[in-house]
């Protein structure tokens, strides 16, 4: 089982001030490879620190941080390799685009990771392919709407051909429209086998995507498991200020007045719910 | 500016190879300043006009009112040479004024209207550069005649950042005016400052930003990027070479003929 561990967080320590308030503060967290992660809490908690620590941007004053089994080591050589297992897309995507040119964009992190230019086209060319750029390509980056800045930044990072992706709040400031192409694109990456890993605020959507939630609350992760877990634990969600998701609401008051028998399984989303009412 | 960047994106000759746009617009550029001559640079006017409107599809108005810019810092500063001030009337107009005439020569008038064609038609070979060249391929065309890297990669982020910049800060000017922040001179140059601040602020914050996020891509200092292939056309290089050689012939023949003429 262990070598399912992709990534594993041990008592992490991390302050931006090094004085007073650690942003992590005794993190610990075990990722299977291949999963799909959803990271919850407040802003502030602790997840982009975190996330920043597992790309070795931030690199934590205590605790252990292994990915793949090896533990994070801080020198250049190591840190490049790191860096191309595990990509961040940030949530800010003009902080993260910096040329003008989508494909000069796409290029940077292809020809950093030791492509050849031949190669560095092809995968280029690939990804703009994957991840429906194309209509868009020969705009410059100034002139892109939101959602397809995102989609540039997704694409930044795919095409490094990293084992990990993080996505911290992708579908922040986007409209519903674009909101749903990212969610499509980020089920692309999951079936390509990467480990996706998420920051979000929407509880339905972690809900019905995750294979796991985590609940971060000040520098901690305070809980760990499948989404039905997790969500049905109320006095957790009030601590941590998160809605329960409306499926979760519905099932546990239809359950309770005894419209529903009892014994059901939690149902993901809506549809599973209203499958549960119509067989009654 | 931001329409000049706005009609390249749009231009049908954008494809094409920015190396051959760079060359025909410089060889012509210097041409046109060696030889002076009027009938050159009426020429060189036409051509880059039929290039830019015709050729490239931006809309003829338009392209005119973006030459009148030019024309009239060019008009005000050759009235110092179309114009005198002498107790004897010159040859062209004189108007008498008290003792002194405000006067002018035929051959003062001639030298203004050779230096305005020259520099009009100097200023369409940049215009067609920049109308018909994106930016970023301009910045290849830099890199591939081996300008200085940091220049290069100074140029590319300049030009990336130089829109967000003025995004914030009009969104900036508007929320100030939202709240009366303009309401005379005293406010608007204190909201003018507040905006400068910001502005310093977050650009500070956001090339932190920047940094983080490259380095996540394994950035070590150089900024690696693909350059587009713009297939190189044998035609146009051809056209360029022949339409380059008739006015460099034009030239030569101007200063062997007629060195101190105006043709």
């Amino acid at each position: 089982m262990e070598n399912d561990v992709i990534i594993k967080a041990e008592d992490l320590y991390y302050s931006y001030d090094d004085t007073r308030s650690y942003s992590l503060n005794g993190f610990s967290i075990e990722i299977k490879k291949g999963s799909k992660v959803a990271f919850m809490g407040a802003n502030g908690a602790g997840k982009s620190t975190f996330f920043l620590c597992l790309n070795g941007i931030n690199k934590p004053s205590r605790g252990r941080l292994f990915i793949d089994g090896r533990e994070l080591k801080y020198d250049k050589k190591e840190l490049l390799s790191l860096r191309g297992r595990v990509g961040i897309v940030f949530q800010d995507p003009d902080n993260q685009l910096f040329s003008a040119s989508v494909m000069q964009e796409i290029s940077f992190g292809a020809l950093n990771i030791g492509m050849s230019p031949d190669e560095a086209r092809e995968a280029v060319d690939k990804v703009i392919d994957i991840l429906e750029i194309t209509p868009f390509r020969e705009k410059p980056t100034h002139s892109l709407s939101g959602g397809q800045k995102k989609q540039v930044s997704i694409a930044d990072v795919l095409v490094m051909d990293p084992e990990i992706i993080i996505l911290d709040e992708p579908a922040a400031s986007l409209d519903p429209r674009h909101t749903a192409i990212v969610n499509r694109l980020v089920d692309k990456l999951v079936a390509r086998g990467i480990t996706v890993l998420i920051s979000t605020h929407d509880v339905d959507y972690a809900m019905e995507w995750a294979d796991d939630i985590a609940v971060v609350h000040r520098g901690q992760v305070i809980a760990f498991g499948e989404p039905a877990k997790v969500f049905s634990d109320t006095e957790l969600l009030r601590k941590t200020n998160l809605r329960k998701p409306a499926a979760i609401e519905l099932f546990e008051s239809l359950t309770a007045k005894g419209v529903l028998p009892a014994g059901l399984a939690v149902p993901a989303n809506l549809s599973i719910l209203e499958e549960y009412i119509s067989n009654i | 500016m931001i329409i000049v960047d706005k009609l390249c994106y749009q231009s049908k000759l954008r494809y094409v190879n920015p190396m051959e746009k760079f060359f025909f617009a410089v060889i012509t550029l210097i041409l046109c300043i060696v030889s002076r001559s009027v009938f050159m640079g009426v020429a060189v006017l036409l051509l880059n006009r039929i290039l830019t409107v015709k050729i490239g599809g931006i809309s003829g108005p338009r392209y005119d009112r973006l030459m009148l810019i030019p024309l009239v810092f060019l008009l005000l500063s050759t009235l110092a040479v179309i114009v005198n001030f002498s107790r004897y009337p010159l040859d062209a107009f004189s108007i008498p004024l008290g003792s002194i005439y405000i006067t002018g020569s035929w051959a003062g008038l001639m030298r203004a209207a050779r230096l305005i064609i020259t520099a009009m038609a100097s200023v369409s070979c940049l215009y067609f550069l920049s109308l018909n060249t994106t930016m970023t391929d301009i910045i290849e065309v830099n890199r591939k005649l081996k300008c200085p890297e940091l220049i290069i990669e100074m140029m590319m982020l300049i030009y990336r950042y130089i829109f967000l910049m003025l995004d914030i800060a009009y969104n900036i000017m508007t929320s100030q005016n939202a709240r009366l922040g303009n309401k005379d001179m005293r406010t608007s140059l204190s909201s003018f400052g507040a905006m400068g601040q910001i502005l310093f602020i977050r650009s500070m914050k956001r090339s932190r930003a920047l940094y983080d996020a490259m380095e996540a891509r394994c950035y070590d200092g150089v900024i690696n990027v693909l350059t587009e292939n713009r297939a190189v056309s044998r035609k146009n290089v051809m056209l360029i070479v022949l339409c380059e050689a008739v006015l460099l012939g034009y030239t030569i023949l101007v200063k062997v003929q007629d060195p101190g003429g105006i043709f």
